[in-house]
C-alpha cells in the first residue's frame, strides 16, 4: 500500500523531469548514432600522395589500384620528395607513396625495383593497418601484373578467417559498447537524480515523518531504473538491427544478465546520492567518477591492450563483464556455458554493491 | 552627506506610471512614486505582489516595459551607470560571500567602490561596532546567524555612505531582536540626510516608515503615512467577546458590510467595508450577545480591507476552540521533561520541560537558532535527543518512533509538497502513505479539499499555484490521517495577511475537533492566535503561558505589545545570566 | 577600465576558490587522473596477444612455426588445443583471440614441396587490433622458414614522426587538449551561475562595476589555473612519459594559451545562456568534454568520419588544437605549417567573447 504510493509518485514525477529524461533519451539515442556512424579505427579514405617518377603504364597501373581501395584517397601528386614531405609535414597527407624511376622498364627485366612508402606515425594504429594494406596492394599488383614473373617456391599459405565481423569494420563493437555505457550511465543517474532531487527539495524530511519504511523508500527509488533499464533494451534492440549488428545469442540471457549488471549501477548510484547535496554535484560525481570506470573496462579498447596493474584493476569493474556479455551474446552468440564467470563476477559484485548501498542509505536516514 | 554631482531635483525618487510585464503576465501597473529626500519609505505587501520587481527597477537593474522612472535625478534605463554607481542595493536573501569573512566582504564592497585607506578604516570600524560585529571580522560570513549576516549586508551596503539605500526585504526570517538592531543602524544612517526604501512583508515594521504604499497584485492600493492608512479604518473595527458563538454568526451571515471576521480566543475580530458602518439593530443584536467594543484599526486590518473580493465575506463556519476537557484519555497529550539535543558540543535545545493538553493550540516564539525547529524535530523522533523523555500522542517517541509516525502530521518550512505532481496525485500520494485507502481516501480527500477551498483545481500542478494555496495544500496533507498531533513549523512564511487569517481559522478548527497544534513563527501578531506561547532563547525554554499569563507575571500593563513581551523575558534570561557570570 | 576594481573581483575570486578545497582538488587530481589513465589504459598497440595453436602435426616444422609466432614478441602463447571444438570454444570465451590450425601432415607437405595451408583465426570483435595482429599473423607464416619468395617489387616502408610507433606517443598530445577542454570552461561556467543563482550577482549589478571589469576579473584566477594545467600535463608527458619533443616548446605555450582563453570564454559563453548551475554543468559537458574526447581526432580518426560529420567536427575548437599540438610535438612544425589551425583558433576566442559580451548586460531580465 505504501510502496505503491510511493511507486506511483516515483513515475509520474519521473515522467514529469525534462532534463533527466531528455538526458537520458540522449544518451540512449543520439549518443549512440552518431558515435556509431562517425567513430571508428577503421582505416578508409587515408589521404595518400604520390610521387610518380617514372610515369609509365605500370606504374599508373599501380597507383590506380591503390585509388580503387576504399582504405586509400590519392590527394595529389606531388613532383618532388621535398613537396611531398612538406605535405606530410602539413598534415596534407598521411602516407607517401614513390615510384622510382625505370620502374616499368625493371619490372620487364625481373630487376627488383624498390618501392618506398612513408608514413606518418603519429597516429601508429592507423600507420600499421596502413601499411598492412599497402602491403597487400603491392602483393595482389604483383600477382595480377607479372603472375608468372618469379617461380613460386614452396610457400607456406595463410588463409585468414576473421570470426564474428565478417565486414571487419569497428561499428559493431562502438555500438554494442555505446548501449553498454549508456546502460551503465542510466543506471547510475536515474536513482541518484531522484534521491539528491528529494534531499534538496526537503520533501525526504517529509518521508521520514510519515510511517514509511526506510525498506520501502529504498525500493521505491531503485526498482523504477530497474524496470526502466531493462526496457531500454528494446529501443537499444531497433538501433542494433539499423546498424546491422547480428543478434546471435539469447536475449532472455541477455536481459538477465543486463539485471545483474544494473544491480551495481544502482548501488553506485545510491552511493553518490548519499555524498551529494545538490542535483549538479552528484551529476558531476557521476560524470567524472564513471569516466575512469569506462575506459578501464574494456569500452573503447581492449583490456588486453592494457599494462598488467590495469586489467587487475578493471576485475572490480562490473561493467567489464558486462561488455563480455554484450559482445559475446551479440557477436558470437554465447550462451551461460560460456559467460558463466562473467555472470556469476556480476552477481558478487551486484550484490556488494548494492548491499553497500543499503547501509549507508539507512544509515543517512535514521 | 550627500554625493557631489547628483542632478538638482526635489525628488529622490519620481515614477511615472511605471509597468512592467513578464511574458504575458503583468507583475507591475501604474505605478506612481514621489519619494523626497531624507525619507523613510516602506513598501508593504504579500509574496508576489510586485515589491522586488518594483525595487529592481528603482535600482536600476531592471527596465520597466512602460513608464519612466528617475532616481536621484537620472534616468533609470538610459543613464544607468550614473544610478548604479551611487547607490546602495540590497537584494533579496542573503547576498554574500560565504567563504569570505566579514572583512573581505566588506573589503570587496568597499573596493568596488573606490572606497580605501583611512576612509576605509573609519567607516569599517564605525559600522561593525554599529552591527555589534566587531569581534567577528575574522569569521565566515557563511558561519554566522541569519540576523548577523543581514547585518554585515547592511553593512556592505554603507560602506560607501549612498544618498539612497534600496533594502528589499531586509528582516525576512530574522528573529524580532536583531531586526530591532537593524532598524537602529538604519536610523541613524538617515541622521546624515540619506533617504531609504525597504519592503517587508511584516506590518509591525511599518512603524518605522515615515511613508508606505500598499501593493497587492502589482498596484498600488494605498500611499501615506502609517498613522494615515490606519485611519482610513477608523470606525470600521470592532471586537466582540461572546460565549453565544453560533448565535453571533447567525446575526452576522451574508452581510455584505462586512469585510472580515476572525477569532482570537473567545473575542470576534469584525472588520467592516472601508466607509461602512454596522447597522443600529444589528449592533443592539450584537451588544445583547456580548460586549461589543469598537477598536483602532491596524495596518493588517487595512490591508484586508482593502483586498476584500466583492463577494459576501465567508463566516468562519465553527466553534473557537478551548482545550476539551477530555477529549482523551490522558490529559496531556504531549509531555516533555527535560529534553536536550546536542549537535557536538552546540546543545540546540536545553533541559525543556513542557505539558500540552488536546485541543491546545501551541505557538513557539524565538530568535533564530533558539531550538524551535530542534525541538520540534526531536518531537517527530526526526532526531534523537542526548536526554530527556518524550511522550507525544500517548507514543514514548524513543521506544516506538513508528507508532509515533502514524499519530502526527507535521508541515515544515518548505511545505514539502511535491511541485511536479497535482493537487489530487499529492493528495492521493499522503493518503496512500498514512495508509489510508479506497472508500475511506475518497473521503477524507473530498473533506480536506473543501476544507482548503480548493475549488475544482485539483489538476493544476502545485508548482502552478499561489503561495497561499500551496501552504492550505501542504496542511491538508499532513491531516489526511487525523493526527492527535500536528506541528507545523513557519507555515505562513510570506503569506498575505488575508490568506494568513484564513490559514488561522483551519488551525482553529482543526483545534476545536480535539487535535494538539504546535506552531513556530516569526510573525509576532499571530501569537494571539494561540492559546499558550512558548518563548525560546538559546536553547532553553524561558518563558510558557497564554499572552495574559505572561504579562502579568513581570507585571506588565495591558497595552504592552507582544514584541515589547518578548524582548522583556529576553532581557531578565539576559541579566539572570550575568548574575551567574558574576557569581562564578 | 579600473584597474583597482578589476583587481578587487579578481582577489575575491581567487578567495573563494582557494576555500573551495572540492574545486581545487578537482582541478589538480582530475587532470592527473586523466593523463595517467589515457596515458596508460588506451593503448591500440599490438603485442601480447593471447595465441592458441591447435598441433595437428607436432612435428618440427609444425613447432618451428609456433615458435616463430612466439618470438616474434607480439604474440603470448597461452593455449595448447587438443581438438577443433577447444578451438571455437576458446575464442568464444575470449580466452585467446587469434588461433592458428596446423593440418597434419603439415611437415611431410613441405618436405615434398607442397604448399601447405595453415588457418588463421581472429577474433574479430576488436577489429582495431584484429586487423593488425591477423596482419602479423599472415607475416610470420608466409615468411616461415622458406625465405621470403623473391618479389617481383620490394616494398621499403619508413615512419616518419613516432617511428618507435608508441600509441602513446599520439595520446598524449591529443590528451593537452581534451583536459583543457574538459576543466576551464565547467568551472567558469559554474563560478558565473553560482552567483546568478545565489542572487550575489543583482549587488554587482547594483554597483559601479562594468561588465568587462567584472568578467575579465572572473576570469582571470579560472585562465591561470588552466594554465597551470597545462604546464603540469606538458611536463609529465615529457619527462614522465617520455613523450619526444620535436617543435619549439615556446610556440607550443603560446597557442596553448590562446586555447586557454578559448575554453575560458566557451565558459563565459555558456553562463550568460543558462540560468541554474545544472543546465551549465549539463551544457558546459555536452558540447565541450564529449566533442573534445570524441570528435576532436584527440582518439578517433577524423578522416573516416562521414563527410558531414568531419563538417561537424570543424565545429570545435578542440580539433585545431589537437592538431596544432600534435604538429608542433610530434612533426616539429612551426608558424608555417600550422598557421591556419592558430588563425581560426583566434577568431573563435574573439567571436565567443564578443558574443558574451554582447550578452552580458548589467540587468536582471
Amino acid at each position: 500500500m505504501r510502496l505503491a504510493s510511493l511507486l506511483t509518485k516515483e513515475i509520474i514525477q519521473f515522467s514529469r523531469d525534462r532534463v533527466i529524461l531528455i538526458l537520458i533519451l540522449w544518451l540512449y539515442t543520439i549518443e549512440v548514432v552518431i558515435c556509431a556512424y562517425a567513430l571508428s579505427f577503421d582505416v578508409k579514405h587515408l589521404p595518400l600522395a604520390a610521387v610518380d617518377q617514372d610515369r609509365s603504364v605500370a606504374s599508373r597501373a599501380l597507383l590506380e589500384s591503390f585509388r580503387i581501395n576504399e582504405a586509400f584517397d590519392i590527394e595529389g601528386y606531388p613532383s618532388t620528395m621535398a613537396e611531398a614531405g612538406d605535405w606530410l609535414d602539413k598534415g596534407k597527407a598521411s602516407l607517401i607513396i614513390v615510384i622510382p624511376e625505370k620502374f616499368d622498364h625493371d619490372l620487364r627485366r625481373g630487376a627488383v625495383p624498390v618501392v618506398q612508402l612513408l608514413l606518418d606515425g603519429s597516429n601508429s594504429n592507423t600507420a600499421a593497418i596502413a601499411r598492412g594494406y599497402a602491403a597487400q596492394i603491392l602483393d595482389r599488383f604483383q600477382q595480377e601484373w607479372l603472375p608468372d614473373a618469379v617461380a613460386p617456391a614452396v610457400q607456406v599459405e595463410a588463409v585468414l578467417r576473421v570470426w564474428y565481423n565478417p565486414d571487419q569494420t569497428y561499428t559493431s563493437f562502438m555500438v554494442l559498447s555505446m548501449i553498454a555505457l549508456a546502460a551503465l550511465m542510466v543506471g547510475v543517474i536515474h536513482p541518484a537524480a531522484s534521491i539528491v532531487r528529494e534531499k534538496e527539495v526537503g520533501t525526504i524530511e517529509q518521508l521520514m515523518v510519515t510511517p514509511i519504511r526506510i525498506g520501502e523508500l529504498f525500493l521505491a527509488k531503485t526498482a523504477p531504473t530497474l524496470g526502466m533499464g531493462l526496457l531500454s533494451v528494446f529501443p537499444s534492440l531497433l538501433i542494433v538491427w539499423w546498424f546491422g549488428v547480428p543478434l546471435r545469442g539469447s536475449l532472455l540471457l541477455f536481459l538477465l544478465l543486463t539485471a545483474l549488471f544494473l544491480l551495481s549501477a544502482i548501488g553506485i548510484g545510491v552511493l553518490v546520492a548519499a555524498v551529494s547535496k545538490t542535483l549538479q554535484q552528484a551529476l558531476l560525481l557521476s560524470f567524472f567518477g564513471l569516466f575512469p570506470l569506462m575506459f578501464l573496462s574494456g569500452t573503447l579498447v581492449p583490456v588486453e591492450s592494457m599494462p598488467e596493474f590495469l586489467q587487475t584493476l578493471s576485475l572490480v569493474s562490473p561493467l567489464r563483464y558486462y561488455m563480455d556479455v554484450i559482445l559475446g551474446i551479440f557477436l558470437k552468440g554465447a550462451g551461460i556455458a560460456e559467460l558463466w564467470p562473467q555472470a556469476l563476477a556480476l552477481l558478487v559484485i551486484g550484490s556488494l554493491l548494492f548491499g553497500i548501498a543499503i547501509g549507508v542509505f539507512r544509515r543517512q536516514l535514521a | 552627506m550627500m554625493m557631489a554631482g547628483t542632478a538638482n531635483t526635489a525628488w529622490i525618487i519620481e515614477t511615472q506610471g511605471i509597468g512592467r510585464r513578464f511574458g504575458r503576465q503583468k507583475v507591475l501597473a501604474n505605478i506612481d512614486l514621489h519619494i523626497a529626500e531624507g525619507e523613510i519609505f516602506g513598501l508593504l505587501g504579500p509574496d508576489g505582489a510586485g515589491k522586488t520587481t518594483l525595487m529592481q527597477i528603482l535600482a536600476a537593474i531592471l527596465d520597466p516595459t512602460e513608464g519612466t522612472c528617475r532616481v536621484l535625478g537620472f534616468d533609470t534605463v538610459k543613464q544607468t551607470a550614473s544610478i548604479t554607481s551611487r547607490i546602495g542595493y540590497m537584494s533579496q536573501g542573503f547576498t554574500l560571500y560565504d567563504r569570505l569573512t566579514v572583512d573581505e566582504n566588506l573589503i570587496f564592497a568597499a573596493r568596488v567602490r573606490g572606497i580605501d585607506g583611512s576612509v576605509f578604516q573609519q567607516r569599517r570600524q564605525r559600522l561593525l561596532a554599529m552591527a555589534g560585529l566587531t569581534q567577528f571580522g575574522g569569521r565566515r560570513a557563511g558561519d554566522l546567524s541569519g540576523g548577523m549576516r543581514k547585518k554585515l549586508s547592511l553593512c556592505t551596503n554603507l560602506i560607501h555612505e549612498p544618498p539612497l539605500l534600496l533594502l528589499d526585504e531586509l528582516s525576512l526570517g530574522v528573529d524580532p531582536v536583531s531586526r530591532r538592531e537593524l532598524w537602529q543602524m538604519l536610523h541613524e544612517f538617515r541622521e546624515s540626510g540619506a533617504s531609504i526604501v525597504v519592503t517587508t512583508p511584516y506590518m509591525d515594521e511599518a512603524d518605522y516608515c515615515d511613508r508606505l504604499a500598499l501593493l497587492d497584485h502589482g498596484r498600488i492600493l494605498a500611499l501615506d503615512s502609517p498613522d494615515a492608512l490606519r485611519q482610513l479604518g477608523e470606525g470600521t473595527v470592532f471586537e466582540l467577546t461572546t460565549n453565544r458563538a453560533e448565535d453571533v454568526l447567525e446575526v452576522l451571515t451574508d452581510r455584505p458590510e462586512l469585510s472580515g471576521l476572525q477569532w482570537l480566543g473567545s473575542v470576534l475580530h469584525i472588520l467592516l467595508r472601508p466607509t461602512t458602518t454596522l447597522s443600529a439593530d444589528v449592533m443592539q443584536t450584537l451588544q445583547h450577545l456580548g460586549e461589543l467594543q469598537p477598536v483602532p484599526s491596524s495596518l493588517e486590518d487595512v490591508f484586508v480591507q482593502l483586498t476584500a473580493p466583492q463577494t459576501a465575506v465567508q463566516v468562519p463556519a465553527f466553534v473557537p476552540a478551548s482545550p476539551s476537557p477530555d477529549a482523551t484519555a490522558e490529559l496531556d497529550v504531549v509531555q516533555l521533561e527535560g529534553v536536550t539535543c546536542r549537535f557536538g558540543n552546540f546543545t540546540a535545545v536545553d533541559n525543556v520541560t513542557l505539558a500540552v493538553s488536546a485541543g491546545e493550540v501551541f505557538g513557539f516564539l524565538g530568535p533564530n537558532g533558539a531550538g524551535k525547529t530542534t525541538l520540534i524535530r526531536a518531537m517527530c523522533a526526526l532526531l534523537k535527543p542526548a536526554s530527556g523523555k518524550l511522550r507525544v500522542a500517548g507514543v514514548d517517541v524513543a521506544a516506538e518512533p513508528m507508532r509515533l509516525r502514524s499519530r502526527i502530521g507535521y508541515m515544515s518550512q518548505r511545505f514539502s509538497l511535491y511541485t511536479e505532481l497535482t493537487i489530487a496525485e499529492n493528495l492521493s500520494f499522503f493518503a496512500g502513505v498514512y495508509g489510508v485507502e479506497g472508500h475511506a481516501r475518497a473521503k477524507v480527500i473530498t473533506w480536506a479539499s473543501d476544507m482548503i477551498g480548493l475549488g475544482g483545481m485539483e489538476d493544476r500542478k502545485v508548482q502552478e499555484i499561489s503561495g497561499a494555496l500551496r501552504q492550505r495544500l501542504a496542511l491538508a496533507c499532513s491531516i489526511l490521517h487525523k493526527p492527535a498531533v500536528l506541528f507545523l513549523d513557519e507555515p505562513t512564511s510570506g503569506i498575505d495577511p488575508r490568506s494568513r487569517q484564513r490559514f488561522w481559522q483551519l488551525i482553529q478548527s482543526l483545534a476545536g475537533t480535539g487535535m494538539t497544534i504546535f506552531v513556530t513563527t516569526h510573525y509576532l501578531e499571530e501569537a494571539t492566535y494561540c492559546h499558550r506561547l512558548g518563548l525560546m532563547y538559546e536553547g532553553r525554554l524561558i518563558a510558557a503561558g497564554s499572552i495574559a499569563n505572561l504579562r502579568s507575571t513581570l507585571s506588565m500593563e495591558e497595552s504592552a505589545s507582544m514584541e515589547d513581551i518578548f524582548m522583556a523575558y529576553i532581557d531578565r534570561e539576559k541579566a539572570s545570566e550575568q548574575v551567574m557570570e558574576a557569581v562564578r | 577600465m579600473n584597474w583597482h576594481r578589476l583587481t578587487a573581483v579578481t582577489a575575491k575570486e581567487t578567495r573563494e576558490i582557494i576555500r573551495d578545497p572540492i574545486t581545487v582538488g578537482v582541478s589538480v587530481l582530475l587532470p592527473l587522473v586523466m593523463l595517467f589513465l589515457f596515458g596508460y589504459a588506451i593503448s591500440l598497440d599490438v603485442d601480447n596477444v593471447a595465441l592458441g595453436v591447435l598441433d595437428q602435426d607436432k612435428s618440427p616444422a609444425s613447432r618451428a612455426l609456433t615458435d616463430g609466432f612466439v618470438q616474434s614478441g607480439y604474440f603470448r602463447l597461452i593455449r595448447d588445443f587438443k581438438t577443433v571444438e577447444d578451438v571455437e570454444d576458446s575464442l568464444q570465451r575470449g580466452q585467446v583471440k587469434l588461433a592458428l590450425v596446423i593440418p597434419p601432415r603439415f611437415h611431410a607437405a613441405l618436405v615434398r614441396n607442397e604448399n601447405p595451408t595453415v588457418q588463421v583465426l581472429v577474433d574479430g570483435t576488436y577489429s582495431a587490433t584484429a586487423l593488425v595482429a591477423a596482419n602479423y599473423a599472415q607475416t610470420i607464416v608466409t615468411g616461415f622458414r622458406q625465405p621470403a619468395r623473391p618479389s617481383a617489387i620490394q616494398l621499403e616502408a619508413r615512419v616518419w614522426y613516432n617511428a618507435p610507433m608508441r600509441s602513446i606517443n599520439f595520446v598524449v598530445p591529443g590528451l593537452y587538449a581534451v583536459i583543457l577542454m574538459a576543466f576551464p570552461p565547467l568551472l567558469t561556467a559554474l563560478a558565473l551561475v553560482r552567483e546568478k543563482e545565489s542572487g550575489s550577482i543583482q549587488q554587482i549589478f547594483a554597483s559601479p562595476l562594468t561588465p568587462a571589469e567584472f568578467i575579465v576579473g572572473k576570469l582571470i584566477p579560472y585562465g591561470l589555473i588552466a594554465f597551470a594545467q597545462m604546464i603540469m600535463v606538458i611536463s609529465i608527458g615529457f619527462f614522465w612519459f617520455q613523450v619526444p619533443f620535436q617543435g619549439n616548446l615556446g610556440f607550443l605555450l603560446a597557442t596553448a594559451f590562446v586555447f586557454v582563453f578559448c575554453t575560458v570564454g566557451i565558459g563565459l559563453l555558456v553562463s550568460t545562456i543558462t540560468r541554474s548551475q545544472l543546465t551549465a554543468m549539463l551544457l558546459s559537458l555536452i558540447i565541450t568534454l564529449m566533442p573534445s574526447f570524441l570528435f576532436s581526432g584527440f582518439l578517433f580518426p577524423i578522416f573516416t568520419m562521414p563527410y558531414v560529420l568531419q563538417l561537424y567536427t570543424a565545429i570545435f575548437p578542440a580539433r585545431y588544437f589537437v592538431e596544432l599540438s600534435r604538429g608542433i610535438v610530434l612533426k616539429g612544425g612551426g608558424l608555417e605549417e600550422l598557421w591556419f589551425n592558430l588563425a581560426v583558433l583566434l577568431l573563435y576566442t574573439l567571436a565567443v567573447f564578443w558574443l558574451a559580451a554582447w550578452r552580458f548586460r548589467k540587468k536582471v531580465a
